[in-house]
């Protein structure tokens, strides 16, 4: 009996430690206030100008130095995304009270989800290429032109040797990093793993998405970002970076750390879509969404929230919600809806901040509101206006991609 | 009881060949597949030469059923791969039955950028900004995997991954272990890697770029061959595969992962993290060292690398290290980034299949650093049991996997 309950712990995977550099704040403490508040971080953008798009509106990383949180050795090698990145890696280090040495380190890893990577360098490196010849291209670039760069330098700052992998899948990037992080521990490939998702605002990267009209507003209205309301015109582009920090619980017990939650399965699928369109069909939702309540053991009427994908997009956002309603049909209690979009933005592989704003709402249980929702597209449960406090025992977090692709994450006290 | 992961099917387009029976071929002729590039405008680089795919004309390959339009040619040759190594397992046209069950893991690198590069090109030169974004629509590698995915309508697992040199050998990693933890029951695994400007231009400022052709382990070695291929595997269950009476080429034995936390693009010159790589491959498989009959080496042939890596050979397998053939295939069909991993498995896999070892082309001198059986005197025939495969890469990812050939008991109870 005891040595089953061993062999459960050491199968456990338990969130220890999180970190953050998103709009809406750096470290968990200005995120929590700022998320739990109902804040938004979207306005005008001022890093770039916009004045040639038809979309002006962003959500911007602005409360960040880098210098709080990576050596003066290194910063100067590593770009935007690098910096996001090893930093977040470095607060959710620190959160989860872990001490970094010869012994462990080879046992440490980190599994990155980007999904366009670093767009400004590769943009960059292209318009010396082409407006000046090979002979003037900067070596120094080279490295962050390939999409590992960001969590390579990270494991150099930080000094982790276990599994490094990192992985694309374009809205679902994070979800697929995290999802084969909690595998890796569960293999017992390392102890420690470090991962998450991170993408970053860049002009060339806005202007792909404004010449895709994806941004709001879309076709017509007031340019804002509405997840799941009837007047929603399109997302409204955003960038960051969430990274947590999973161990197994056996090992949380032994360091006398207390997690924010165990990552209890996940589910992965896909369904014929158009490139670059989003899923019109419930299927892959539905589908992928019971694997990963098979896989976690639950039934659907044991999820209380749902943290959903929905970033204001007019078929995005129409085809989640109608396959919420249809898998909880029948429920006498349907799951609480949430989503992120409206204060962080769209970041693609906001997967990471979520999960990490998933983990604190299961530690809390506080739920946020959906910023920008006033008239729900559907009569489901979403929480409009202000955070709603509720027992969180079981939560989902959906990942759905444009090009079809799903990833679901059960994540449990 | 672990379960077995085994390997059904193969379809590859890479410099040498367009298919795996004329692959495995080349690679028993020791042939180069290294050579002038036409591609795009190769002047004003320090080199001229790579291992292009020859003759490829989409259509040839891709029946007319499905629609190529904005396909980037990662696409194309990742879909023209798919094909074969489906036709290969049996799986053509997928039935029906199976399709919820299939996944894919594709390695990927440069993605669209070929054509992306033409509309970026186009954008800065034109002032009105009214080049075509649409090319964009495949510039990212996730949409290689996208789209063999919508058009077969397969509703299993989709991650690409973007660990550079070691992409394609990760995809294969991470397929096993899907199947195994009963996530998917097939896995169209691999990489694909096309040529395109910024990675020849990024290679050539880094000096990293032989002029010539590439010399794995040869004294005056002078850096790589920059290539492109597409390797794709089919990997299943073994009760899966014998029960709908696939024929097995080999097994996916034990896969290592680690990372240097040296440097970005200079391997770790105490091995280290290559060393862990392989020796936790080794581990995974249950194997010994006396098990492994031929290691596919990274082999970039970039002066720092091929030293490394015989270092790091030296310190896991000890004096059997000397016994063991070591080649680099990279000498024919070049250095093929987030292809390699996967087009080296093929490699290994063929090798156990047919019983050979592939060479070291382009050997001269002797590197007094570099002192292991590099096979360079041409194929050899041998019986194999089990093939190790290394894949480093930037940022100091090594991938280490390790396949075998099939029998019933397994190589591990021969």
């Amino acid at each position: 009996m005891n040595n089953n309950r061993q062999t459960d712990n050491a199968r456990c995977v338990v969130i220890t430690g999180i970190g953050m550099v998103t709009p809406i704040g750096t470290g968990k403490k200005e995120f929590c206030r700022r998320l739990f508040g109902g804040e938004t971080a979207i306005e005008e953008i001022k890093s770039f100008d916009t004045s040639t798009f038809g979309s002006h509106l962003g959500a911007e990383v602005t409360n960040f130095n880098p210098r709080d949180f990576i050596s003066v050795k290194n910063i100067r090698r590593m770009d935007k995304i690098s910096l996001m990145t090893a930093a977040s890696a470095r607060l959710a280090l620190e959160d989860a009270g872990l001490q970094i040495t010869q012994e462990n380190r080879d046992r440490i890893g980190m599994m990155l989800g980007t999904a366009f990577g670093a767009t400004d360098v590769t943009a960059q490196f292209l318009e010396t290429l082409f407006t000046q010849g090979p002979a003037s291209v900067n070596p120094i670039l080279v490295p962050n032109t390939v999409m590992n760069a960001a969590a390579g330098h990270t494991s150099i700052e930080l000094g982790f040797r276990g599994i490094n992998t990192t992985v694309t899948h374009f809205a679902v990037s994070a979800e697929n990093a995290i999802i084969y992080a909690a595998a890796e521990i569960r293999r017992g490939t390392v102890d420690f793993i470090f991962a998450g998702g991170v993408d970053i605002l860049s002009k060339f990267y806005y202007e792909s998405l404004a010449k895709f009209r994806s941004l709001s507003p879309r076709d017509e209205g007031s340019e804002a970002c509405r997840p799941f309301d009837k007047e929603r015109n399109g997302m409204i582009a955003g960038e960051g970076c969430g990274i947590i920090c999973m161990e197994s619980l056996q090992s949380a017990i032994a360091r006398g750390r207390k997690p924010y939650c165990e990552i209890k399965g996940a589910g992965m699928g896909s369904s014929p879509t158009k490139p670059t369109g989003w899923p019109e069909k419930t299927d892959g939702i539905k589908r992928t969404f019971s694997r990963a309540l098979r896989n976690a053991g639950n039934a659907p009427n044991e999820i209380q929230a749902i943290v959903a994908t929905a970033n204001g997009d007019r078929i995005l956002d129409s085809v989640e919600a109608q396959a919420y309603s249809e898998i909880f049909d029948c429920a006498e209690k349907k799951p609480l809806i949430t989503s992120f979009k409206g204060a962080t933005g769209e970041s693609f592989s906001g997967g990471g901040i979520r999960t990490c704003a998933l983990a604190l709402s299961i530690e809390k249980n506080i739920l946020p509101p959906v910023v920008g929702l006033i008239n729900p597209l559907q009569p489901l449960p979403f929480i409009v206006g202000k955070k709603k406090e509720l027992e969180i025992n079981n939560a989902a977090l959906a990942g759905i991609s444009f090009g079809g692709t799903y990833a679901y994450l059960i994540l449990g006290k | 009881m672990k379960k077995r992961i085994v390997i059904t099917g193969m379809g590859t387009l890479n410099a040498l060949a367009n298919n795996v029976p004329d692959f495995a071929r080349a690679l028993q002729q020791g042939s180069c597949g290294i050579g002038m590039i036409n591609l795009f405008d190769t002047t004003g680089f320090r080199s001229q030469t790579g291992g292009q795919i020859k003759n490829f004309i989409a259509r040839d390959y891709i029946p007319r059923d499905f629609s190529i339009k904005r396909m980037s040619r990662a696409d194309m040759l990742s879909f023209a791969a798919t094909l074969e190594a489906l036709r290969d397992a049996g799986l053509y046209p997928p039935p029906q039955e199976l399709k919820e069950e299939i996944g894919l893991a594709i390695g990927g690198g440069a993605g669209g950028l070929l054509e992306a590069e033409e509309f970026y090109e186009d954008l800065l030169k034109k002032s009105d900004r009214n080049a075509k974004f649409s090319t964009l629509s495949s510039l990212f590698c996730a949409s290689s995997a996208d789209r063999i995915a919508s058009v077969f309508g397969f509703a299993g697992p989709k991650s690409t991954f973007m660990t550079a040199c070691s992409a394609g050998a990760t995809a294969i990693g991470y397929a096993r272990d899907l199947i195994a933890n009963g996530q998917a029951s097939i896995m169209l695994a691999g990489g694909v890697e096309p040529m395109c400007r910024l990675t020849y231009a990024a290679f050539n400022a880094l000096k990293s770029v032989d002029p010539e052709t590439c010399r794995p382990f040869d004294k005056n070695r002078a850096g790589l061959s920059l290539g492109e291929a597409a390797a794709i595997m089919v990997m299943e269950e073994m009760e899966t595969a014998l029960s709908r009476g696939a024929k097995i080429y080999g097994e996916v034995l034990g896969y290592g992962i680690t990372c240097d936390s040296f440097h970005m693009t200079a391997p770790d010159e105490q091995a280290w993290g290559a060393v862990r790589s392989m020796q936790a491959a080794l581990k995974d498989s249950g194997l010994s060292i006396d098990e492994i009959d031929y290691i596919n080496a990274h082999g970039t042939a970039t002066p720092v690398n091929d030293v490394t890596e015989t270092k790091a050979i030296r310190e896991v397998f000890g004096r059997r290290a000397y016994l063991i053939p070591v080649s680099s295939t990279k000498s024919m069909h070049a250095h093929t980034l987030g292809a390699s991993g996967s087009l080296e498995g093929i490699v290994s896999v063929l090798a156990l299949r047919h019983g050979f070892i592939p060479p070291t082309i382009n050997y001269q001198d002797s590197d007094p650093m570099c002192d292991l059986d590099y096979v360079t005197t041409g194929a050899r025939k041998a019986n194999l049991r089990a093939v190790l495969s290394n894949s480093f890469a930037f940022g100091g990812n090594n991938t280490t996997l390790i396949f075998g050939r099939y029998t019933e008991r397994g190589a591990s109870h021969e």
